[in-house]
């Protein structure tokens, strides 16, 4: 039974069209990421996916049912944009919205203490809000959607603004609630991040669908055509017909070839012009450049560039 | 419900304990109160204590003008009188050096059957006061000097000067007391004013915060904006009920303790329909509030919308003066069923004189309906309106988001 089921939702504000025809399903204990450049879908999607707004049509089903107001008490979400009452104590701030998500005032007390002990900001739950800094508030909003245990934890953009310390923590805790069992869904644009950890994944641009599966599905789709060679001498090696595209940066070249078996002949022509080879490497394409190839084809150069600026 | 009350109960909590509230709930009764105090005090000194010279050629009536002007009723001047040679050059220059506050010439009659005329010249034409004073000084001492000339004894002079006491009665014949009442519906109504103002703004602002912080968005997460709306306003209501009664209960203490002197009562009626009224003036101008709240971005832009609330506000104002005077009029009657103003202008006049039954609930259904209505749809601008950030709606747009579901 997958936990989140999406079958071709499409929003349209006004004129712009946020989500077109988007479906995607997500198993339970997986990681899935949702990638995408800005002002793709990616929050539109994730706020149908909640109910918070309505698809103009397609159908958003949680937990194997068509989606319902009370399934939300099963989910937790962190949104995109951060926010909390500023004035208002962390502690009684926890508390007050594990109640929401219809937890006891008890239950809410006594896994908040445990959750800011866990997340390391035990010294702040006295604190007012605004006192904290802005990581620390993140930590605050992100127990916040862990307190009533969710069993599927949406998180927009949990890593940004985060310094490489406390991404880790929460790269970590994320790890081991997915190992527990959760279903986690999270959105980014660095792809990096979902390389690592996701098993699952969806590319949205514009809107659309330009990717999904899991990441050794997408991965087994493309050749291993990429290399990575370290040398010093002569670069003319690099004009190979077997070679599609080649960067070198001084000395370390990555090179995009027109098929697999193009590899070696590429290395023997480096042997042969006696460059000095110190390393080379064949590697399967990264997400980043299936993602550029894959927007390239289905939107054009334009739009590919504007994933890299991402 | 449970999240409705989980909403409210934080933000009845949160308000309850900030400073603001403490402030408020002490400090407006004591302004007020000192205020009222202050000018009641001022008012009862207020007897003016000038010091003037009279110009005159004979004794009479100048030496009763002085008698009246030192010792009256509302005057305790003081009183030179020169003789009629004076040159007033001297008494100028006596006016500049702030040794008086005026001079009056009184010039003998130039026929017998005439009064004889009077010039006063102040230091400051805007000192009414004096001026007054030897007006009504002037008006009395010659009237008794007429009635004494034409073989009045003094006694009886008195007598017929007294001022007269008109008796109001109620309906039922008893002894009603119409300037009770006024102080009462006017304190009642500035109190409802006030709050209603103060409390829907407030409304208005935690929208806002909320917005600005953007925590709704978690909330939304869980509970649906109806609730948080209704939370919303049922808390800060409370509030506003909390901070209005606190006053009422210190007026009362306050007004036990001193023996009731000033003689105003609250009547039962007048506290239920204050209090029934109150709530639904309050939930009416809240989800207006509410509205507005979910349509901006900012204070800055609430305060340019905020007009749509204080425009109802001061037709109730506007309206104050012709229901006191008439409240019964056609016009009353018609203002007062108005469902933005029947919370200020029903009370106003059901504190005045009650009026029939069904005008009382015909304003209450009327309110009723148009909370209703305006709820459904503030709930519906404040769905879309909170989630459409950046940009300021215009009038079609928010139409439109009538339509979203």
């Amino acid at each position: 039974m997958p936990i989140v089921e999406l079958k071709k939702i499409r929003k349209v504000y006004d004129t712009k069209v946020a989500v077109e025809g988007l479906s995607l399903t997500i198993e339970p204990g997986t990681m899935f990421g949702l990638l995408g450049p800005n002002g793709s879908g990616k929050t539109s999607s994730i706020r149908m996916m909640i109910g918070m707004t309505v698809p103009d049509s397609g159908t958003v089903s949680l937990f194997g049912r068509p989606f319902e107001r009370g399934s939300l008490h099963r989910v937790g979400y962190l949104p995109e944009e951060r926010g909390l009452y500023k004035k208002m104590k962390v502690l009684d701030q926890l508390v007050f919205l594990g109640q929401l998500h219809g937890l006891s005032e008890g239950t809410a007390r006594s896994r908040a203490k445990v959750w800011c002990e866990r997340m390391q900001i035990a010294d702040a739950m006295e604190k007012k809000t605004e006192e904290l800094s802005k990581g620390m508030q993140q930590k605050i909003q992100f127990i916040a959607a862990l307190l009533h245990e969710p069993e599927l934890i949406i998180m927009d953009e949990p890593f940004s603004g985060l310094d490489p310390v406390n991404a880790e923590l929460l790269q970590d805790t994320l790890i081991e609630l997915r190992k527990e069992g959760k279903a986690v869904l999270f959105s980014t644009h660095r792809m990096d991040q979902v390389e690592r950890m996701c098993d699952g994944i969806a590319l949205v641009s514009r809107g659309k669908l330009v990717l999904s599966g899991s990441m050794r599905e997408v991965k087994a789709e493309y050749p291993k055509n990429r290399l990575h060679v370290v040398f010093t001498g002569d670069a003319g090696f690099l004009q190979h017909p077997e070679i599609e595209e080649a960067k070198n940066y001084s000395g370390v070249a990555e090179i995009k070839l027109r098929s697999e078996a193009g590899a070696q002949a590429v290395l023997a022509e480096a042997m042969a012009r006696g460059t000095v080879i110190t390393r080379f490497e064949v590697k399967e394409p990264t997400l980043e450049e299936i993602f550029i190839e894959r927007v390239r084809a289905s939107f054009g150069d334009e739009e590919a560039r504007g994933i890299v600026d991402a | 419900m449970h999240n409705i009350w989980l909403i409210a109960k934080r933000e009845y909590t949160e308000r309850i304990k900030t400073k603001a509230f403490l402030i408020a709930t002490i400090l407006i009764p004591t302004l007020m109160g000192g205020g009222i105090f202050g000018i009641a005090s001022i008012a009862a000194r207020s007897k003016t204590t000038s010091h003037i010279a009279v110009l005159a050629s004979q004794p009479q009536p100048a030496e009763d003008l002085k008698q009246e002007l030192e010792n009256g009723k509302n005057s305790k001047m003081t009183v030179d009188i020169l003789p009629a040679s004076t040159s007033h050059a001297v008494l100028d220059k006596e006016i500049d050096d702030k040794k008086i506050d005026g001079y009056l010439v009184i010039a003998p009659p130039t026929s017998g059957e005439d009064r004889p005329t009077f010039d006063y010249r102040p230091r400051s034409s805007a000192d009414i006061a004096t001026s007054e004073a030897i007006e009504t000084a002037l008006h009395k001492v010659l009237i008794t000097e007429y009635l004494k000339g034409r073989g009045v004894s003094a006694s009886e002079t008195s007598a017929m000067m007294a001022p007269v006491t008109l008796n109001i009665l109620g309906k039922n014949g008893e002894h009603g007391n119409s300037r009770t009442s006024f102080i009462v519906a006017y304190v009642l109504f500035f109190l409802m004013y006030m709050v209603v103002l103060l409390y829907g703004m407030n409304v208005a602002r935690s929208i806002i915060e909320e917005k600005t912080s953007r925590v709704f968005e978690v909330l939304l997460a869980t509970i649906k904006p109806d609730e948080l709306l209704a939370g919303k306003i049922l808390g800060v209501g409370a509030v506003g009920l909390t901070q209005v009664g606190i006053w009422m209960i210190a007026a009362a203490a306050l007004a036990v303790t001193a023996g009731a002197t000033s003689g105003i009562t609250l009547t039962v009626p007048q506290v239920v329909f204050f209090i029934v009224y109150f709530a639904l003036g309050y939930a009416l101008y809240s989800s207006v509030a509410a509205a507005l709240g979910a349509m901006t971005n900012s204070e800055q832009e609430l305060q340019q919308l905020n007009m749509f609330l204080m425009l109802p506000l001061f037709l109730c104002m506007g309206m104050l003066l012709p229901v006191v005077t008439n409240p019964n009029s056609l016009l009353s009657v018609f203002v007062s069923e108005i469902p933005f103003c029947a919370p200020l202008l029903m009370e106003l006049r059901i504190s005045i004189s009650m009026p029939p039954p069904w005008q009382i609930g015909l304003s209450i259904g009327l309110i009723l309906v148009t909370i209703y209505a305006v709820l459904w749809v503030s709930s519906r601008i404040y769905r879309v309106g909170i989630l459409m950030y950046g940009k300021k709606p215009n009038l079609p747009e928010i139409l439109r988001w009538m339509k979203y579901s």
